[in-house]
């Protein structure tokens, strides 16, 4: 059975205003749920952000909407005002996804203890950036601000330089893959016994876990800190002749695959001999691999990737969507919208044999009739 | 969840770990941290080269001699954050018995991770449909740099490399600086360990459901990738490469990491919107420039961002970064320090939800480790085990799932199909 309808039989409810309940509900559409976006009458942030179809502006196409958005329904209401319209809304939903704070939803009647009395089977995951305790818990951030109070930011850049942030919306990515996969944990609790739990997840708490080096900082007293593009010679981003690419050397085995690839003699000296000697000479070896990759092409280095030498070269968007792997995976879905027109969609993260249609992101308020509509006349 | 009562939802559930390096321990790690039971398989001579792939005394200050391979294998700080809470069984998966007992293994299991490349599953005889024919509820899944399938699926890339084919490299860069830049670590690891968790959820989900088990194929790029999937729908309406953008934001503006006061020490600021920009103000303590009608306009303050910068950082740059995150927020404003690991483990918010804890491991002593993400909060899920040396659970498993007697593992030892020891070629 395909992870496409895993969550078929389930509706879900979101709300959000970041991209990291925006992506745990677009994972939600990926398994097969379908997944309602409850947008405040101006849209969704990320309607707003960019880049669009060209000029004038126009929100139904902003680019991280259409691919985050993808698939689900959406309807407009003010929660403040409008509580008791969610609340309805969340009274045929099996699932409550929000990134919206604790200190916000439940002076609404919209706390877990409330919506958990309403109806037991409910599963809530909320993602924010500080979670519901601690002594942050009602600070503000953004995307930037969690990347630099999770301790990714001061490692990522060139030294001398100041912190800098990956592109995209990162820390709120990682943190709405998380929140996906902890409201589907739940989802099997939820099947086991009939009854809903409810998921506090922080993006800080995210980003902080995810660290490579944080383990032997703590333990070792290491300070990390920004290395730019290389780690060391043997793992590390060299320049080639018309791009970019990744030496990865630094285990034994793989050390003697680059020496075998590379046929250098240098390479065999006494300095180079261990790992330990390598990084003492570490300099020097960068030098002899840099005068190496700089006279190759990438044309040429990927097909000695794909033999399984141990380089990576750089791709930019533009060759990945018409790449042979890409489209042997069909990971790249061609999406009629009706206002934007056809666009790239990626599909799910994790590889789908027979991927379901991909629907376009929804325009603003588009479902207010079919499913508000008779919630409002009660809701009066 | 709740580890106090045991409602964990892959409790009762056994899961053979078969990976290497970051994404499949880390997979294997979360799948502990949900309740499943993992046992990591390693080869006494084709072991997780992260055991000893550094040496520990390195960064012990002067004196220290270096280690064995042998000391490094129990006391590797990457390692041991990755693999803890899990059994460790050294089985020669090579010799024709050891691959009979990962069968057998195989078929008391409900869960198969791996992150080898395709033709060293192959060449063992573990592929998915050998592993499916004594087991059709197993899932098997696989996370790799490009997936399963050709052409690529036979190219190598571990988490720090993949960034590059990923496009992600590309977009990353200081504004104006054509140069690309890469995140400071092996970003493909984790989100492709989570990108993998999430799908294998979905398939436990479909076993509970029919019985029937799957194959995931995770590639770390495709993961990569979706996360800045606005950059391929951009493309494909509108066939341009946005410039690098470096910190900067197209709705919050001012955004910009700024000196603050000491030596390599940064603070985030992010304005949101108008109401951000009047906080700012006065969180500054009301300065002329800032009072300046235009800038209440956010086209304006775009203009105008360079200026801007110079006035937040002459501001910054008299504070401490966690000063100047304490003033801004205390408005309202999203400012934060950038926080360097030591400070991480200190942080008042991350401790105050049970981000860390520490456990005492037989070879290295203390170690801080970080707790799992979903078990944080009001109760921290406690971490349980520290990480196992090479072998440790070798008669626990093969006597507890198996079924083996002590004469049974005895023989087995001295065939030398289990062991507790790695074999180490070179350095």
């Amino acid at each position: 059975m395909p992870t496409n309808s895993a969550l078929a039989d389930l509706r879900v409810v979101e709300l959000s205003r970041s991209a990291a309940g925006a992506f745990a509900g677009r994972l939600c559409v990926d398994a097969g749920a379908e997944v309602v976006l409850v947008e405040a009458v101006e849209g969704h942030p990320l309607r707003h952000e960019g880049p669009f179809r060209g000029e004038p502006r126009d929100i139904e196409t902003s680019t991280p909407h259409l691919h985050v958005n993808a698939g689900k329904r959406s309807v407009t209401l003010e929660v403040a005002t409008q509580a008791a319209v969610l609340a309805q809304l969340l009274s045929g939903a099996d699932i409550f996804i929000t990134d919206l704070a604790a200190h916000v939803l439940d002076p609404l009647g919209l706390s877990w203890p409330a919506l958990h009395e309403r109806d037991p089977a409910l599963v809530m995951t909320r993602v924010t950036p500080f979670g519901d305790t601690g002594p942050y818990r009602r600070y503000a951030a953004t995307n930037l601000v969690s990347l630099a109070l999770g301790g990714q930011l001061k490692i990522t850049g060139d030294p001398g330089r100041p912190p800098l942030s990956n592109f995209g919306a990162q820390a709120e990515y990682q943190a709405g893959l998380s929140a996906f996969a902890g409201t589907v944990a739940n989802v099997l609790l939820r099947d086991a016994t009939g009854v809903g739990d409810y998921l506090d997840l922080s993006t800080q708490d995210v980003v902080a876990t995810n660290l490579e080096h944080r383990s032997p900082a703590l333990n070792l007293g290491l300070v990390a800190n920004r290395v730019g593009l290389n780690v060391s010679a043997t793992y590390g981003v060299y320049a080639c002749a018309d791009g970019w690419v990744y030496i990865t050397a630094f285990a034994p085995a793989l050390w003697e695959r680059l020496k075998a690839l590379t046929q250098l003699p240098e390479l065999n000296e006494e300095r180079f001999s261990s790992q330990a000697t390598r990084l003492d000479n570490n300099d020097e070896l960068q030098a002899i691999i840099a005068a190496w990759v700089i006279t190759k092409a990438s044309d040429e280095l990927r097909s000695l990737a794909r033999q399984g030498h141990p380089l990576t070269v750089a791709e930019s968007p533009d060759r990945l969507i018409a790449s042979e792997q890409w489209r042997g995976r069909q990971f790249v879905r061609a999406v009629e919208h009706p206002v934007a027109g056809e666009v790239s969609v990626l599909g799910p993260p994790w590889f789908e044999e027979q991927p379901s249609a991909t629907r376009p992101a929804p325009l603003l308020g588009e479902a207010n009739d079919e499913l508000l509509g008779a919630l409002q006349q009660v809701a009066r | 969840m709740d580890w106090r009562t045991g409602r964990l939802p892959l409790a009762g559930l056994r899961v053979i770990d078969w990976s290497v390096y970051w994404a499949g321990p880390y997979l294997g790690m979360m799948l502990h941290d949900l309740g499943a039971e993992v046992i990591k398989i390693e080869s006494p001579s084709n072991f997780d080269p992260m055991r000893t792939v550094i040496d520990v005394n390195r960064y012990a200050g002067d004196g220290a001699r270096p280690m064995t391979p042998q000391e490094r294998a129990s006391t590797n700080q990457h390692f041991n954050e990755w693999n803890r809470g899990k059994l460790s069984l050294g089985l020669e998966l090579a010799s024709p018995q050891g691959r009979e007992l990962l069968l057998q293994l195989a078929a008391r299991s409900q869960i198969f991770i791996e992150n080898h490349r395709p033709s060293a599953k192959e060449k063992l005889g573990i592929a998915y449909e050998e592993l499916a024919a004594v087991n059709l509820g197993l899932i098997y899944a696989s996370i790799s740099g490009f997936g399963q399938t050709p052409p690529e699926r036979g190219a190598m890339a571990l988490g720090a490399p993949v960034e590059l084919a990923s496009g992600l490299f590309s977009c990353n860069g200081y504004l104006d600086d054509p140069t690309p830049a890469k995140t400071g670590f092996s970003y493909g690891d984790p989100v492709g360990a989570l990108a993998a968790v999430s799908a294998l959820l979905l398939a436990v989900r479909e076993q509970r459901r029919t019985g029937a088990g799957q194959y995931i194929d995770v590639s770390m790029r495709d993961a990569l990738s979706f996360g800045i999937g606005a950059a391929f729908a951009d493309w494909s309406m509108n066939h341009v490469e946005s410039p690098h953008a470096g910190n900067r934001h197209p709705v919050f503006v001012p955004q910009g990491v700024y000196r603050a006061h000491g030596g390599d020490e940064w603070v985030a600021i992010s304005v949101r919107d108008g109401r951000d920009w009047r906080a700012l103000g006065v969180a500054m303590g009301g300065p002329d420039w800032h009072a300046d009608p235009e800038l209440a306009s956010v086209g304006a303050r775009r203009r105008r961002h360079d200026e801007l910068d110079a006035k937040i950082e002459a501001w910054t740059s008299q504070r401490s970064a966690r000063e100047a995150e304490t003033v801004l927020q205390g408005a309202g404003v999203p400012a934060g320090a950038v926080l360097d690991f030591h400070q991480l483990w200190h942080d008042a918010q991350l401790n105050g939800r049970g981000a860390f804890q520490e456990v005492a491991h037989p070879s290295f002593g203390i170690e801080v480790r970080a707790t799992s993400q979903w078990g944080r909060g009001h109760l921290p899920q406690p971490i349980g085990m520290p990480a196992p040396s090479f072998g440790q659970h070798n008669h626990q498993v093969l006597s507890e799932v198996l079924g083996l007697d002590g004469g049974a593992i005895s023989r087995l030892e001295s065939d030398g199909v289990i062991s507790d020891e790695i074999k180490v070629q070179g350095d």
